[in-house]
């Protein structure tokens, strides 16, 4: 299909569509966003990828909110966007679709832009101790400028009942991981309602974008979310690329699915092993630290980081895999294949571990659905959704990629999903290392320069979902803003309704069975 | 002879309690592959917790700074009241069990206060939990007790040890292996084990045991370490002695000591392999199964009390 017609399809009447690479934009006036969204999303089911603002007043064109919606199987998108240049208001759109609430919260504390009708247009991310009325995203406010600090009040949802008591957890848990506050209301032991505050680990990554220099601003995306270092820079650099017009080789294409293969297989393994951890199975947990362990072995071997930094460049890649190193890799990854699966068989044959998985923290899809859940807990309740195959970036388009999904909801169902994805991840890897033709690894990024007032949107699954990047440019073909979209941003909304009703002691099981990143969600 | 004997007695417990708990992890490091700490780790750890200060909050009672002391004394006189290697202090030391499961009882309840004293929610849901366990399991642990007391129509530990001995491998081994079996799962839920309890969790909210030990730190965060692994060794003894009396020392002398020592190592060594290996095999039971599993020790118990009263 070629962009007159998806306009055509999708946005008839409409004049003014300006088409960037791969991305199609068309500016719509404010008091008909709402019919344009609301046709898109429910009627054409179009999936809402991301709704995010940026600040062109130097420019005279106000803040833009830029809807991004994604043409599955085309790796096109599509973004109407409102221009806001007299007012400071906008039609909220959570009526029409709930995955919007979070979207149009982070909009109003970071651009302060009033999302009109929004349930509870709340600061996010932001805490207490940040001064009301100062917007950390609008180009006025400088980087490295220090505000007073504040102290407002953060009041809870309060479950008010006999017998209804709280419990607050957090933000420092024991254990290494992030912190992040949890208020429990519980009857007794069952929990009524979750409330998380995250934002614990906010370190201004969207404003440091704009200020770092290129080279920079990729090991910043590696640092988007430290254990999909590889499929965050991957997305940010495709997006850089389109912007640049430079095509990276064939070679470098696969080898970039190989890489992110690999980054999906460690975390998988390591996620199974500590699902089965957590409930106290320590055959389990501790082969999945083993068998991550082997594949972080790899990594360093390939690249000399046990975390793929490093790797990603603007055009390319910066680690080959020599023929013989790609031998050896099949070999070794057909014994770490055969190995995982003997340590399933005899996890999968064990009642009590598939008591403790089984029927935990069952999330509804209609529940996923209207929350816009990305990834493995939206494969888990059903959802056939996979960047790999709606949006074939690199080499994806000539890979066989099945999604894997699950049907009963469950700890459980997120579980299987992993396994079934290490296997695939298996099988891509070795077709991948098979069909690789040759070719340089990266051009020449040195002197790259970027089309002027240019967007950009790129897509790239992680091991979590879909991580979403939106790059755009100024007058000067500098990079003005880069608008970052987690899977765990989208998927915290859903773990509180996933927990409800379970009890407290399943709590860590559930949640690990998300796994969500808190760094990438704070960013 | 008779002071090296009485010191034994005595001593046992809490001398011995934390090598048997750092075998157990050690068992079960190996069977997770890993190399695991030197068995006499808890040994270090005391040593390590004894010399450190302790962070009190300022919530904090005097239940908060008395309990650990209680909590300890309790487990060294009941470690003292046992049968351990011989059943020549039978005579001299009054040692009843139901005084045995009341005294643990005293224990446990005082656990349970220190815990919410301080008011956290860890504490709280802690000692909760606790109650909960420990009063349904404590049907199973009576029962199971109970069924060999009336098989040998005394409530004197010694007195029972003693009289399973003279049985021999008798009509009743089936009735007293199914009793002991009902005392195991008892065993696991009062000692916090799997699958009741997972004594090697960092996760707060699943914790049952460690969690009423949360606010505690230093010399008295030591002593509730200590008598969770004399509470531990105790009800190992207890399974080895009741139910498998055998190699008890006949007399005084330091050959028939030291083989009755060696074959007592051995048992408890049995059990502590026993917990090693099953704590690396199965989960976790989800909170709300547990009960089903403490009414199987109970039932199992009921049965076996029946049994008796019939063959009798």
């Amino acid at each position: 299909m070629d962009y007159k017609q998806i306009i055509e399809q999708y946005l008839p009447s409409m004049s003014g569509a300006k088409t960037y690479g791969n991305l199609i934009m068309q500016g719509i006036p404010v008091e008909n966003i709402r019919s344009v969204i609301n046709h898109l999303y429910n009627e054409r089911k179009l999936p809402l990828k991301f709704i995010t603002a940026t600040d062109e007043r130097k420019e005279g064109n106000g803040f833009k909110i830029i809807y991004i919606f994604g043409i599955p199987k085309e790796n096109l998108f599509l973004a109407p966007y409102i221009q806001l240049k007299e007012t400071e208001d906008f039609p909220s759109l959570m009526e029409a679709i709930h995955a919007a609430y979070g979207y149009e919260r982070k909009i109003k504390t970071f651009f302060g832009l009033n999302p009109i009708n929004h349930i509870n247009p709340a600061k996010m991310i932001l805490h207490e101790n940040w001064p009301e009325g100062l917007f950390p995203l609008r180009k006025d406010f400088h980087w490295q400028s220090r505000p007073a600090e504040a102290s407002a009040p953060y009041v809870f949802g309060k479950v008010e009942g006999e017998g209804i008591y709280e419990i607050s957890v957090g933000p420092v848990h024991a254990g290494i991981i992030e912190p992040g506050h949890f208020r429990f209301s519980v009857a007794g032991e069952e929990i009524i309602n979750l409330e998380s505050k995250l934002g614990y680990v906010h370190k201004g990554s969207e404003k440091l974008f704009e200020i770092l220099d290129m080279n920079e601003k990729v090991r910043l995306s590696e640092r988007i979310s430290g254990d999909t270092s590889f499929t965050h820079s991957l997305a940010f650099c495709q997006a850089v690329e389109s912007l640049a017009e430079i095509k990276p080789s064939f070679r470098a294409k696969y080898l970039r699915v190989i890489y992110s293969e690999l980054e999906r297989l460690a975390n998988h393994l390591n996620d199974i092993g500590f699902i089965m951890l957590d409930t106290g199975y320590s055959f389990g947990g501790s082969n999945g630290a083993r068998l991550r362990e082997m594949i972080m072995q790899i990594n360093e071997r390939l690249t000399g980081s046990r975390f793929l930094r490093g790797v990603n460049v603007i055009g390319g890649v910066t680690k080959d895999i020599p023929p013989q190193t790609s031998g050896d890799l099949l070999e070794e990854l057909a014994s770490i294949k055969k190995d995982f699966s003997e340590v399933i068989n005899i996890v999968e044959n064990s009642d009590t571990l598939l008591n403790r998985l089984k029927d935990t923290g069952k999330l509804g899809r209609q529940i996923a659905l209207d929350h816009g859940a990305v990834g493995i807990a939206a494969k888990g309740s059903g959802i056939q959704i996979d960047a790999r195959v709606d949006f074939p970036y690199a080499a994806y388009n000539e890979i066989n990629v099945k999604i894997a999904t699950e049907e009963t909801n469950d700890v459980y169902a997120r579980f299987r999903v992993r396994i079934k994805e290490v296997f695939s991840s298996v099988e891509i890897i070795s077709e991948a290392l098979k069909n690789m033709p040759e070719g340089e690894l990266s051009e020449n990024s040195a002197k790259i320069s970027l089309k002027k007032n240019c967007y950009s949107v790129d897509i790239a699954e992680g091991w979590r979902g879909d991580i979403v990047y939106f790059v755009a440019t100024d007058a000067d073909g500098n990079i003005s803003r880069v608008a970052v979209r987690d899977p765990s941003f989208v998927n915290w909304a859903v773990v509180g309704h996933a927990v409800k009703g379970n009890v407290v002691p399943d709590f860590p099981l559930i949640n690990k069975s998300f796994n969500l990143s808190y760094s990438g969600n704070d960013l | 002879m008779e002071i090296l004997s009485w010191t034994i007695q005595l001593a046992f417990v809490p001398a011995m309690s934390p090598l048997f708990i750092g075998i157990v992890r050690k068992i079960k490091a190996l069977m997770q592959n890993r190399q695991g700490a030197d068995i006499f780790q808890p040994y270090r750890d005391l040593r390590k917790l004894f010399h450190k200060d302790e962070v009190i909050s300022q919530d904090a009672s005097w239940i908060f700074s008395l309990a650990p002391y209680l909590v300890f004394a309790t487990t060294l006189i009941i470690g003292a009241g046992i049968p351990i290697f011989t059943l020549f202090f039978g005579s001299i030391i009054p040692s009843d069990f139901l005084a045995l499961i009341y005294l643990l009882a005293f224990g446990t309840f005082w656990l349970a206060l220190s815990g919410i004293d301080v008011g956290s929610s860890f504490g709280g849901f802690g000692s909760s939990r606790e109650m909960t366990l420990s009063a349904i399991a404590e049907g199973g642990l009576i029962f199971s007790v109970l069924s060999l007391s009336i098989l040998s129509h005394t409530t004197n530990l010694f007195g029972i040890s003693s009289f399973i001995l003279s049985l021999g491998f008798s009509r009743f081994a089936i009735v007293i292996g199914l009793a002991f079996f009902a005392f195991l799962i008892a065993l696991l839920a009062e000692n916090s084990r799997f699958p009741f309890d997972n004594p090697a969790t960092h996760l707060e909210l699943t914790m049952v045991h460690e969690a009423m030990i949360l606010e505690y730190s230093g010399k008295r965060l030591a002593l509730m370490e200590w008598a969770a692994a004399n509470k531990f060794l105790i009800f190992i003894l207890l399974a080895a002695n009741l139910f498998f009396p055998w190699g008890i020392a006949g007399s005084l002398g330091i050959i028939s000591i030291l083989s009755a020592l060696g074959i007592l190592t051995a048992k408890i060594l049995i059990l502590c392999a026993f917990v090693g290996i099953l704590e690396s095999t199965i989960a976790k039971y989800r909170f709300f199964r547990l009960p089903d599993l403490l009414f199987t020790s109970f039932v199992i118990s009921a049965i076996v009390i029946e049994l008796i009263i019939q063959i009798q």
